[in-house]
């Protein structure tokens, strides 16, 4: 009996034994399928979405470098950085000796860094379905149960932060700036996104594409009643010739966004929450502003 | 077709531009603005695009005159007014007020009020009284040039790092570097008209000793023109005509390059009137310019720099398909 | 005009911390066709600059007793032209166009041109040979014509005293001969004409010929004397054939015969 015990026991152990050797199978964007034989415990990552969500997933600890930009949370900060968007140090990478990395598309490293034997996950994140299936992804890739446990939760937050939003405010057109050409934030961006979620009419539809630069004539048209802008250009939309005329500026319904908060609201990641919070935030503001 | 005519010719090019100018916008083109039943197309009519067009005349003006000014100075038919510093003079102000923007709020103030278009301007200037230290003074005008090369150079380095340690202002930079005209109003024009006449004056003041130049810089002494104080104004005069236009619509390209090419065959060496009709040209062409990067696309916009690379390249290409750069003399 | 046309005491003048031309004393009188010749590197063209008040002097130099820094740029201008050798020259101007610049140092600020400089531009071109194709641009012409272009340029200030650097560049005989002729009229009009002559043959036939060697006027003299001929002889380091041809001096290169030399020429000279 004691035997047949062992067997058991040996046939259980086993099992779970080949179940954890099963190789876990990562698509990427770029249609590259990586291997894993077990979560990667050396990660780098070169871009702060990416970054964020390695962290999001309760997996800070695993991450051996970072890019210059990834500022989020404060641990990462103590990481080696590794350079920018577009030079990265390939030489710092491999003396880390990472078990992947995780690249946004517009790095051409990836060969180099295949061909120098490392694992290599191109991962773009620009919208939020995008985020979504990062989150997929790199649980996955990280032996998450879950992997969208993270993502849930987040949603969750929006649907809260939404539901926030005063009903005055709801169907207000509005026009996001993101930069003084002027280039706008069109509805399929994934600031469009966010701010389809919390009830707001986009006068750049999607059409025109994610950041169309604009004829400021076309503001001016479109009338928008709510404009939201970094702080630093905020100051300059009433001298510009023709826009005094329109509603937003009128009723000074302008929600002038700090850097640190512009840098949350534009990067598609784990915190959009947050970005959509300092919208929410602003927009309550403006209306108990009018409201009084 | 003679000088007269010519001048004439572009003087109503202009003015027909300028009603073009008038009926282009986010809807392309159409002429219902111009019957102005309704408030909002009339205050688009007279508002924005009225001075937008006018802005950018005036802009393509002062490339222009700057231009015609940078040929007959350095005697190379390559020059162009950016020559001695002036655009990474201009790009690395722009740069510090947008990365100062972010940081701190005392740098923030003064930099608030300087704005972008002082901080263009007054970048460009710098960049050009720099080349001039460099250079000892306006005697020699290699020395001239090869200063304004190394502060070129030197700057752009400068503002290179800038934004690789801020890439958030990049894309505002790329605007900037692109040219832009979107955003011109009348302040803008209060700004520009008063530099071209006062610049354009100058540069003409100075045309008949551009013409002796042109016959060597020993000739033009021993003909009794004072050169060094005429080197000096000229210098001064392209500072000022390109601060202006850049401060207000970014490094525009090829304008100030191409429009003295455009009626240099009229005029044959007299910088007089090479000097009037090049402004003429260069508004025509960047408010050409401007209405295509606004109608092509409605209600997106081209940078205006790469409809003005793009029309001064093909009509360069069309000159060199004529021989004109065929022929050097001596 | 009783003292001499030009006075220079000169210590040194240099060129980029070179000296030149080095310490030496020269009065050159008012009037006449006067060469300058000597071996390249000499400093011929450096002394003509010198004159012209286009380089400083460290030393004294005076222009009709006056010293030459204190007359006004203009005045000197009118009265003293020059012509450099291998200038720039404006491809797109007219012909025309360029022999009016000549007429700047007596022109107004901005003035347009008035008859004066019209019939004046008239005059220096027909002397040089050019009125034919006044409205061609420069970019159009020979080195020949665009020489007798610059020439007409330098005639069209009408300037008592001409520094002339190699004037008969791309010239071919015929319109060297023309030039010899003009420098004559000009010499008999009371014009003074320095020229820096590259060709020992014409500049033989100069009222005056200033030799120079390293750096220095080694001697000032009639072309005839023969100590004119014996200081050319020496700046050119004996290598000179100076012959009297029916009355003209004349002078070859002089180089040791060789086998395959032709025989010395049986006719006698051929004249016109």
């Amino acid at each position: 009996m004691i035997r047949r015990a062992l067997v058991g026991l040996l046939a259980a152990a086993l099992l779970a034994a080949t179940a954890h050797a099963a190789p876990v199978r990562i698509t990427d964007d770029l249609q590259h399928v990586v291997a894993f034989d077990q979560p990667p415990r050396r990660i780098v990552a070169l871009l702060p979405s990416l970054t964020e969500t390695v962290c999001a997933l309760g997996d800070c600890d695993r991450l051996v470098g970072v890019d210059r930009y990834s500022n989020w949370p404060a641990q990462v900060e103590k990481l080696p950085k590794l350079g920018g968007l577009d030079d990265p140090q390939v030489e710092a990478i491999v003396a880390l000796r990472p078990d992947v990395v995780l690249l946004a598309p517009s790095l051409r490293i990836q060969d180099r860094l295949e061909a120098l034997g490392l694992k290599v996950l191109v991962l773009q994140t620009r919208t939020q379905a995008d985020v979504r299936r990062v989150f997929q992804a790199l649980g996955e890739m990280l032996g998450r149960p879950d992997p969208l446990a993270p993502w849930r939760a987040i949603d969750a937050d929006m649907a809260r932060i939404a539901a926030t939003v005063p009903p005055s405010m709801h169907g207000r057109s509005v026009y996001f700036e993101v930069d003084a050409a002027p280039y706008a934030a069109g509805a399929s961006s994934f600031i469009g996104e966010t701010l389809a979620r919390l009830g707001l009419r986009n006068v750049v539809g999607p059409e025109l594409g994610p950041f169309p630069k604009l004829n400021p004539e076309f503001v001016v048209r479109a009338d928008p009643e709510l404009v939201m802008i970094g702080r630093r250009n905020a100051d300059s939309l009433a001298g510009r010739p023709g826009w005094s005329r329109i509603r937003a500026l009128k009723a000074h319904a302008v929600c002038a966004f700090d850097p640190a908060e512009s840098d949350v609201i534009a990067r598609p990641g784990p915190r959009m929450a947050q970005g959509a919070e300092a919208m929410a935030r602003c927009l309550r503001r403006l209306a108990d502003a009018s409201a009084q | 077709m003679s000088l007269r005519a010519l001048a004439l010719t572009l003087l109503a090019a202009g003015l027909a531009l300028l009603l073009l100018g008038l009926c282009v916008g986010s809807t392309g083109l159409s002429l219902e603005a111009l019957r102005g039943a309704d408030d909002v197309p009339r205050a688009i009519l007279w508002e924005i695009r009225l001075p937008r067009s006018i802005g950018a005349w005036l802009t393509g003006a002062l490339l222009g005159v700057a231009g015609a000014t940078a040929q007959g100075l350095f005697r190379n038919p390559l020059a162009d007014p950016y020559l001695l510093g002036a655009s990474a003079g201009a790009a690395l102000g722009v740069a510090l007020v947008l990365v100062g923007w972010g940081s701190g709020a005392v740098a923030a103030s003064v930099l608030a009020r300087l704005g972008m278009t002082g901080a263009a301007f007054a970048g460009s200037v710098g960049a050009m009284v720099l080349t001039l230290t460099l250079a000892r003074g306006a005697e020699q005008t290699l020395r001239l040039l090869l200063a304004g090369v190394v502060v070129g150079v030197v700057l752009l380095a400068a503002t290179s790092v800038l934004t690789l340690l801020n890439p958030d202002v990049l894309r505002s930079m790329q605007v900037f570097m692109l040219g832009n005209t979107a955003l011109l109003s009348g302040a803008s024009i209060a700004m520009l008209l008063p530099v071209l006449v006062l610049a354009g004056s100058a540069a003409y003041g100075a045309s008949r000793a551009l013409d002796a130049l042109a016959l060597g810089e020993s000739t033009a002494r021993s003909l009794g023109l004072p050169l060094a104080g005429v080197r000096f104004a000229l210098v001064g005069v392209l500072a000022l005509c390109t601060g202006a236009a850049v401060a207000q619509c970014g490094l525009v390209a090829f304008v100030g390059l191409v429009a003295p090419h455009l009626v240099r065959g009229r005029c044959g060496g007299a910088h007089g009137p090479l000097l009037a009709l090049s402004a003429l040209a260069g508004g025509a062409l960047l408010l050409s310019a401007d209405i295509l990067a606004r109608g092509l696309f409605a209600p997106q916009e081209l940078p205006v720099g790469i409809v003005t690379s793009l029309l001064g390249g093909v009509y360069l290409l069309v000159l060199m398909q004529r021989g004109r750069f065929g022929r050097t003399a001596a | 005009m009783s003292g001499p046309l030009f006075e220079l005491e000169l210590e040194a003048v240099r060129l980029q911390d070179r000296a030149v031309l080095h310490a030496q004393r020269l009065a050159l009188p008012e009037g006449g066709w006067s060469a300058v010749v000597g071996p390249n590197g000499a400093g011929k063209s450096t002394l003509l600059r010198a004159l012209a008040g286009l380089l400083p002097v460290e030393g004294r130099l005076a222009l009709r007793g006056r010293p030459l820094a204190d007359w006004p740029a203009r005045e000197r201008a009118r009265l003293v032209s020059w012509l450099g050798q291998n200038e720039p020259v404006p491809a797109t101007a007219s012909a025309q166009d360029v022999v009016m610049l000549g007429r700047l140092p007596h022109q107004g600020w901005l003035a347009p041109a008035s008859e004066d400089d019209r019939r004046a531009v008239e005059r220096a071109m027909r002397r040089a040979h050019c009125w034919d194709w006044r409205t061609r641009p420069l970019a159009e012409l020979s080195g020949g014509e665009r020489q007798r272009v610059l020439l007409a340029r330098a005639l069209a200030v009408e300037a008592s005293v001409l520094l002339l650097d190699e004037p008969l560049a791309h010239l071919d005989p015929s319109h060297q001969a023309d030039w010899i002729a003009l420098v004559r009229e000009l010499a008999r009009e009371g014009r003074s004409v320095l020229a820096v002559l590259h060709e020992l043959n014409v500049a033989l036939q100069a009222d005056r010929l200033l030799v120079m060697h390293a750096g220095r006027v080694r001697h000032v003299g009639a072309a005839a004397e023969p100590a004119t001929l014996a200081a050319l002889q020496s700046a050119f380091d004996h290598r000179l054939h100076l012959a009297c041809l029916q009355g003209r001096w004349v002078c070859l290169p002089f180089a040791l015969a060789t086998a395959s030399e032709p025989a010395p020429c049986t006719h006698p000279a051929l004249t016109t």
